[in-house]
């Protein structure tokens, strides 16, 4: 017997199992969104529906404002991405490539203010937005969002990678900074660029606290809000439950799965500078 | 165009770079800068580039002081050392992309492109991007982008070193034929000497951010200002031994082993003030002879033949002593020779290390 | 272009960074001013934006707070819990995933699902997995002889779902920062002591572990930091409540509860600051601790 192949088997028996400990639920999720209501609550459990009942989903829908939750989600995340996506990229080029009074102390500060749990925050804005009128209103959602210290200071980083001397030979070419940022960097930073879009696409559409707390009416809330609320209506209708879950899961497993090697990637560089 | 600096000094913080810098680069003329590596040869081209501003002095280009003028609007074409082509274009596009700042129409920027790509015979790449180039075509990429728009002043940064040994002589032959072929003023940035005296007309050689020698490259071979530009011309480099000065005795001892020299014949002792001096003898300027007829005596300590020379150490007492001799010459480690130097060749600097050879004969 | 600040240059960075500086003004410096002011209005009327009083009722409020302790100590209690099983186990399996294996980044890329997904959504799938007599946990406990277990309405349970279901959802996210950590170390190191003779069990010990601390330092820190401000998987696991008879009220939940039902703005900022500086003292802990054994 082979020590080596033993040992490679014990590997992936525990890989696999693990494996599907992390998938099961999401199985399980699926299965019991697409099961009639009396095949739900079995034992032993019947992974495989008689029938695939995509009413389920039809139901919820009609239960819930669905409709109007994912459309809510779909204009926080892309408003907020875009914003973020403007903001850091004007930032990350001052602190990167201008050299300026002040700038290495403004940005320890704000660095530093990225020690804060978000929950600090909470109230003052709370008080803000109330003062705005932007409470129940789509800038409560998104406004806030659009600038991100992390963003900002991964950004900064990727542009001091990017060697000086094409900033030179564009400034002899002719080009203005503006132009240079937007026709050189732009392109050139375009994996961080993704990856910052992707962390802050799924954190806008997973967002819980804060959009619970600044929506009112059913026609504000984003997709998460609209499941908490739809769970205490729909109570143990697990079917209908479970085909909410996802609507709300299944977008970002996709676009992760699609573009799982630049939220790695960024995921693995904040790690290591950290 | 002619180009001037009128004391121009540049400060990095506490450190300074380039110290009174007094130059004038005559038009259509290729000038190395060259020096060690902090000798303040990049800084120098970056103020011509108008990258970095200097504290003080004028940078004069033709009759117009250009100091606070942006790089944008000097007329100036750049190379730099890692070519700095933009990674995410074609090579059209890279060479394209100067005259598109200009607004010059597509088309017309389009054929200019063109033309330059075939000056520097890189038009069948025009499609690749940068990264699908080689060391030597990226070069000649950048050279192109720099000539495009047609300025009146070439900086090359360093721009062979990133090459191979093979690829470097050949991209330095490029360089010579296509600023001669457009007769632009050309500046060109290097440590390696041997790229300056083989590509210039005029080699400025800096230290400490101060100007050593400025002058043909021959010259500053032949008849170096000072120990600093002897040492650095030159490859394998020229032996300098320390010898104090016996009026009395009419002789030169060496310093560090106080063996007697012979005193060349045109060197008038009494006119030296100094005590001590030094002598400069290249190693392609000594030559084998016997014992007693040698100016100096030494033992072989390693001999090395390279193609057609054969390069020779031998050590006179402590200190090593180079000599290059024809190939044919029966010669084995730990032979007792005497040294013989041509002695109109021979530099003596003084105590400080300036080149004293003029006013002694 | 110019290697020393000047005042146009400056002009010109302010221009490009205003977007982000007065986002970033108002809503992350602005309200940790606020806050910390907040926290000592002992007579607020928040729809007028009027002090009536300032002083030190708030923190005196939520010391004597019973609910407060409460929180305090189910944070912690859900700290220890989550944060060194997780990293056992993300450091278990991302050695196992360092090892020469085939489907290597599949594996990875399931690990790391649960970390894109809705706290929520998934909350509300694990309330389902949870469940008494239909879940699927207690059914494949059934198969060990366990008898179901009241995961979610047991008081005593609640921490215990609370703690399984977050080492599940923040497994992946070690991973993927251990597994780039073990790739940082240089191979060389394994070569040199394979030369020498090591065991894998040694050149684990003395090798692996030693140089990959900057690694689980940094893991270590977030991790708590995350842990101590868990509310989202609260709030939507227990529907709304904060566990059977409040045993799984954290912190952030008690904020959360004196902020937004209770609208005492006082006292949830005063207990928002003091979680703040229990962070903050963390931290610091940590970082004095990771200074003297950290291996850089």
């Amino acid at each position: 017997m082979n020590k080596g192949a033993l040992s490679k088997g014990f590997i992936y028996t525990l890989l696999i199992a693990g494996s599907l400990l992390m998938l099961l639920p999401f199985l399980w999720m699926i299965s019991t969104s697409l099961k009639p209501a009396n095949e739900v609550m079995m034992l032993p459990p019947k992974w495989i529906p008689s029938e695939i009942l995509w009413e389920n989903y039809r139901e919820a829908w009609n239960i819930a404002p669905f409709g109007r939750y994912l459309l809510n989600s779909i204009i926080v995340t892309v408003l907020s991405t875009v914003g973020e996506l403007i903001t850091t990229i004007l930032a990350a080029y001052a602190f990167s490539r201008i050299q300026f009074y002040g700038r290495d102390i403004l940005f320890s500060f704000l660095l530093g203010t990225m020690m804060v749990p978000g929950e600090v925050l909470l109230i003052p804005n709370f008080v803000t937005l109330s003062n705005l009128g932007w409470i129940d209103h789509y800038e409560a959602l998104i406004i806030p969002w659009i600038a991100s210290i992390f963003a900002i200071f991964l950004l900064r980083q990727y542009f001091l990678s990017i060697p000086k001397e094409l900033t030179y030979a564009a400034k002899i070419d002719g080009c203005s900074d503006f132009r240079f940022l937007w026709s050189i960097m732009v392109p050139l930073a375009k994996p961080a660029l993704i990856t910052i879009a992707l962390l802050k696409a799924i954190g806008s559409w997973n967002a819980f606290l804060w959009p619970l707390i600044v929506t009112n009416s059913k026609d504000m809330r984003t997709l998460p809000v609209g499941l908490t609320s739809f769970s205490t209506e729909a109570g143990t209708i697990y079917e209908l439950l479970m085909a909410g879950s996802t609507m709300i899961i299944l977008p970002m497993i996709i676009l992760y799965l699609f573009l799982q090697k630049y939220i790695i990637e960024g995921i693995s560089r904040s790690g290591i500078k950290g | 165009m002619q180009v001037k600096l009128i004391d121009v000094t540049m400060k990095f913080n506490d450190v300074v770079a380039v110290y009174n810098l007094n130059i004038t680069i005559e038009s259509g003329k290729l000038v190395s800068l060259l020096g060690p590596s902090g000798c303040g040869k990049s800084t120098t081209l970056f103020l011509l580039a108008g990258l970095y501003k200097p504290n003080n002095g004028s940078i004069i280009f033709g009759d117009k002081k250009v100091n606070e003028i942006e790089p944008e609007n000097r007329e100036i074409g750049m190379v730099f050392q890692n070519y700095a082509l933009y990674p995410h274009m074609s090579v059209l596009k890279n060479i394209m992309f100067p005259l598109n700042m200009q607004k010059v129409p597509k088309k017309e920027a389009e054929k200019r492109a063109k033309e330059m790509a075939d000056l520097v015979r890189i038009g069948h790449l025009l499609a690749r991007k940068p990264g699908q180039l080689s060391g030597g075509q990226q070069q000649r990429v950048a050279i192109a982008r720099a000539l495009v728009k047609q300025p009146k002043l070439l900086l090359l940064d360093e721009p062979l070193s990133n090459l191979d040994a093979r690829l470097r002589l050949e991209m330095r032959e490029e360089i010579r034929r296509i600023q001669q072929e457009v007769g632009i003023t050309t500046i060109f940035v290097t440590h390696d000497q041997e790229e300056a005296m083989s590509i210039s007309d005029q080699v400025l050689l800096l230290n400490d951010g101060q100007i050593q020698q400025y002058n043909h490259p021959q010259y500053l071979y032949n008849h170096p200002i000072n120990i600093f530009v002897a040492k650095f011309m030159g490859n394998p480099p020229i032996n300098i031994l320390e010898t104090m000065v016996d009026k009395e005795a009419k002789k030169l001892i060496l310093t560090s082993n106080e063996q007697q020299m012979m005193i060349p014949n045109k060197l008038n002792i009494q006119t030296i003030q100094d005590e001590k001096i030094y002598l400069g003898i290249r190693p392609e300027e000594l030559f084998i002879t016997s014992l007693d007829e040698g100016a100096l005596q030494g033992k072989i300590t390693y001999v090395e033949t390279i193609g057609r020379d054969t390069l020779i150490r031998a050590a006179i007492g402590d200190e090593p002593l180079r000599v290059i001799i024809p190939p044919d010459t029966k010669i084995k480690i730990g032979d007792l020779v005497g040294f013989g130097m041509k002695e109109d060749r021979i530099h003596i600097f003084d105590s400080t290390g300036r080149n004293i050879s003029q006013q002694l004969t | 272009m110019n290697v020393h600040p000047t005042l146009k240059s400056t002009l010109k960075a302010l221009l490009y960074l205003s977007p982000a500086l007065m986002i970033i003004g108002v809503f992350n410096i602005y309200p940790i001013i606020k806050s910390f002011a907040m926290s000592f209005y002992s007579d607020y009327d928040y729809f007028n934006d009027v002090v009536y009083e300032r002083g030190l009722d708030n923190f005196i409020y939520i010391m004597k707070d019973a609910d407060f302790w409460l929180a305090m100590k189910n944070t912690f209690i859900f700290v220890i819990g989550v944060v060194p099983l997780s990293i056992i186990i993300s450091l278990g399996i991302a050695l196992l995933l360092n090892t020469n294996i085939y489907l290597r980044g599949f594996f990875r890329t399931i690990f790391f699902i649960p970390f894109v997904t809705s706290v929520v959504a998934v909350s509300i799938v694990w309330r389902w997995v949870f469940h008494t007599d239909y879940g699927l946990l207690n059914y494949f406990l059934g198969f060990f002889g366990v008898d179901p277990i009241s995961w979610l309405t047991d008081p005593a349970w609640a921490m215990p779902s609370l703690i399984i279901l977050s080492v599940w959802k923040g497994l992946g996210y070690n991973i993927i920062i251990f597994l780039a950590g073990l790739q940082n170390i240089n191979k060389q190191y394994y070569l040199a002591a394979k030369v020498d003779g090591a065991t894998a069990f040694y050149r684990f010990i003395h090798i692996t572990i030693p140089l990959l601390s900057p690694t689980t330092f940094f893991i270590s820190i977030v991790s708590i930091i995350n842990s101590f401000k868990v509310f989202d998987e609260v709030f939507a696991l227990f529907d709304r409540r904060p566990g059977p008879v409040n045993s799984a009220l954290t912190v952030v939940y008690y904020i959360f509860d004196k902020f937004y039902v209770e609208w005492e703005f006082g006292i949830a900022s005063a207990a928002a600051y003091v979680l703040f500086i229990v962070i903050f003292l963390f931290t610091l802990i940590q970082l004095y601790i990771g200074k003297r054994n950290v291996h850089y």
